[in-house]
């Protein structure tokens, strides 16, 4: 392979990071606020990838807009699931089987929700952007990646100044560092996860209408990337969003590049390989490293 | 007393005859009460009301859309027969109708297995028609022989299903080891037409399973069997259900091929050729082994899906009067053509099925798959008309390859006695 072609690959890998991180960072959302490991993650962004298909239908506008309207819609899905049955799980400082048996429950509710009403037939959304490329020099990009990475980028822009700057982010932060302290300083722990929740879903909802865009879908849609995105949030440290970047990053780029090395039907294991060494030599994954690195310096 | 005596022991002989008499019969009766009964009800189990098909498919998950079109499949040929008042059944002396016994096994290879073992066993079944997809196909075929039930499946190809000397499966599908060949065949007959030169280099990029492996082998031997014809580049497979495929696409552009040929799933062929247009990729030709010409696949990729060529088990606009009926029925209840094989192989299932139990005249499981392993569907919608099972159970009909035109148009190219539009060697760019 010549040098063209590596740069195409690291292009390639970089979009998929994109992707990656925009799908990872609503399970780290929920898994720091609330210490639970959304199972119904995937069924979430399959409503997510139906919905840009029903708007894109119904809407005379262009089907990346409307997935953009899928954050606000899912956020309320988000708060209205979390009103309706994730405030009555248990309160705990880490993952409860009632909390990961609701969670996979209502995945299971949400596909058969997609069999009932799509069927099984595989939908796709298609718009001239669609098969759209431009170079650069040796280097080809496709318009629709690039537009989904810049997407996914600007949310996460959005999320790192919510985070920083509002009252309802400090309590985000507040409480994925410490339940404990954060309600002593005052903050209102239920709420908080309301809305964490109600975030976190947003996120996936809009992951699954941007992942639309790049994939045909079925109501089974999301189980490959759902395990995907566990790999990548165990990687950036369960609940550090840049983390969560960093490791998205990682995996793209192992993925990408290790057809160079492994055959490619071994590509799927790679994450998962990645992710029992990462438990077993680098249990608080990249942020516990960061950790760790700042403390000697 | 003497007399009395006498009497009395006549007496008490003749009621102690008739006593044994009435003994003997009541015990008889009661001997033959239950053989009676056995009697009845052989022949009760032996006429039922109806003839039971167990079905297992996959109506959800990641299968869900083939496996539903090959139910739809089944039960428009069942509608049909039972319409006409169902099967001739010879030791019943009258007609019976199809009942199906539906089980989905939602894609997943470990309750495929717990469906047909549990309609094998406990629905009475006489027969079982049975996966979608080969790696289904496979899970499923190891239960028949031990319950001894036959099982027709209409869309598991691969031949290692076939060839482990299991004595009750069947298929309806042709080896996937012939697509691969008919492929090459195809490809062949258009170096001897010059309309290709000869030693183009050929990628291969298949999916893992006994379906990829066996279309590369049939690839394979064609190119050993006429050497210099054409030279595999590139040899590459990948896991099903991929979401990028950037890594092995950008490997097989700078293996810099003439062809390039791919054997994969629905989603995967979707997925990997929006990756390839949106990379820039180019080949002269290029085929999904029997993917290309699904209306799902024509609405992913737009005019990209345009030239891609299959080879194929069946297709809407196979020039026989039994695929017309059929396309008409299937869309009187359907309220749609089919676009896909899937339907037709399933049909075909049913029909052949009903062929070998009135050939039994019984619905006798073994008198069954005897019968299956000797008639012959002489109208079958399958390319070449006829259906018959060889004797590992697999059918051997011929493919035929089509290749996708613009404005969603499909054009049958090979073999030549059945074309209907001129062959595209150099996609347009």
């Amino acid at each position: 392979m010549g040098l063209d072609d590596l740069l195409n690959l690291f292009v390639a890998a970089i979009l998929l990071a994109g992707i990656y991180t925009a799908m990872s960072i609503g399970m780290t959302v929920i898994y720091g606020v609330m210490k639970m490991v959304n199972l119904a993650h995937a069924g979430f962004m399959m409503l997510g990838a139906y919905f840009a298909l029903e708007m894109s239908q119904r809407l005379p506008i262009d089907p990346l807009i409307t997935s953009v309207l899928a954050a606000p819609v899912f956020f309320l899905l988000g708060i209205a699931t979390h009103r309706g049955m994730v405030r009555f799980v248990p309160v705990a400082d880490e993952p409860t089987l009632p909390s990961l048996l609701l969670l996979f429950g209502l995945w299971l509710v949400l596909q058969n929700f997609g069999y009932a009403v799509w069927g099984a037939d595989d939908r796709s959304i298609f718009t001239p952007l669609t098969m759209a490329t431009f170079r650069f020099g040796g280097i080809v990009v496709p318009v629709i990646r690039l537009i989904v990475f810049g997407i996914a980028l600007l949310s996460l822009v959005a999320l790192h100044l919510s985070l920083q700057h509002t009252w309802f982010g400090r309590s985000v932060r507040a409480l994925t560092q410490n339940r404990e302290a954060g309600q002593l300083a005052g903050i209102d722990t239920g709420r908080t996860a309301m809305l964490a929740f109600g975030l976190g879903i947003a996120f996936t909802g809009l992951a699954g209408a941007l992942l639309a865009n790049l994939y045909s879908f079925t109501p089974d849609f999301g189980g490959s990337f759902m395990l995907r995105s566990f790999v990548i949030t165990v990687l950036g440290g369960l609940e550090s969003f840049s983390g969560v970047a960093i490791g998205a990053v990682i995996v793209a780029l192992i993925e990408t590049f290790s057809i160079l090395v492994v055959p490619a039907n071994y590509q799927h294991a790679i994450s998962f390989i990645l992710l029992v060494v990462v438990l077993l030599v680098l249990p608080g994954g990249i942020e516990g490293l960061l950790q760790r690195w700042r403390r000697l310096r | 007393m003497k007399d009395t005596g006498i009497r009395e022991h006549g007496g008490s002989h003749r009621p102690a005859a008739r006593t044994a008499i009435a003994c003997i019969v009541v015990g008889s009766l009661a001997l033959l009460g239950p053989w009676g009964s056995g009697i009845a009800a052989a022949q009760s189990a032996g006429c039922p009301d109806a003839i039971r098909i167990g079905m297992v498919f996959p109506m959800t998950g990641r299968e869900g859309r083939p496996g539903t079109y090959q139910v739809e499949g089944i039960r428009l040929a069942m509608e049909l027969i039972n319409a006409k008042g169902g099967v001739y059944v010879k030791e019943c002396g009258k007609r019976l109708p199809f009942k199906e016994i539906l089980y989905d096994d939602q894609s997943d290879q470990g309750r495929t297995v717990q469906l047909v073992e549990r309609t094998m066993s406990s629905d009475n079944v006489v027969a079982v028609i049975g996966a979608y997809s080969s790696s289904l196909g496979q899970a499923q075929s190891v239960v028949p022989d031990r319950y001894q039930v036959p099982w027709i499946s209409p869309g598991a190809g691969a031949s290692p299903i076939y060839n482990q000397g299991r004595k009750w499966i069947f298929g309806v599908l042709a080896p996937v080891e012939l697509l691969g060949y008919t492929t090459m065949k195809f490809l062949g007959s258009l170096v001897d037409q010059g309309k290709l030169e000869k030693g183009l280099k050929i990628a291969i990029v298949v999916e893992n399973t006994d379906h990829g492996k066996e279309y590369v082998e049939g690839v394979n031997r064609w190119v050993k069997e006429n050497p210099g014809a054409f030279k595999v580049v590139y040899n590459e497979s990948f896991q099903m259900g991929g979401t990028d495929f950037s890594g092995i696409l950008q490997r097989m552009k700078a293996a810099n091929a003439d062809i390039f040929l791919s054997d994969a799933h629905l989603q995967d062929y979707i997925t990997m050729h929006r990756q390839y247009t949106q990379m820039g990729l180019r080949h002269r030709m290029v085929s999904y082994g029997a993917r290309g010409t699904e209306e799902p696949a024509r609405k992913a990729l737009g005019p990209a899906a345009d030239y891609i060529f299959a080879g194929i088990w069946w297709h809407k606009d196979l020039p026989y009067p039994q695929v017309k009926a059929f396309v008409q029925e299937h869309k009187k209840k359907y309220q749609r053509e089919p676009d896909s094989y899937y339907p037709s192989t399933a049909y075909d299932a049913v029909r052949i099925l009903a062929a070998a139990i009135e050939s039994a005249g019984s619905l006798d499981r073994t008198s069954i798959r005897n019968a299956l392993h000797k008639v012959r569907l002489t109208d079958s919608l399958l390319p070449g008309q006829t259906l018959q099972f060889q004797e590992n159970g697999q059918a051997m009909t011929p493919f035929v390859i089509v290749q996708n035109k613009p404005g969603d148009k499909v054009d049958f190219v090979y073999p030549e006695d059945s074309r209907t539009g001129e062959v595209v060697t150099r996609i347009p760019r």
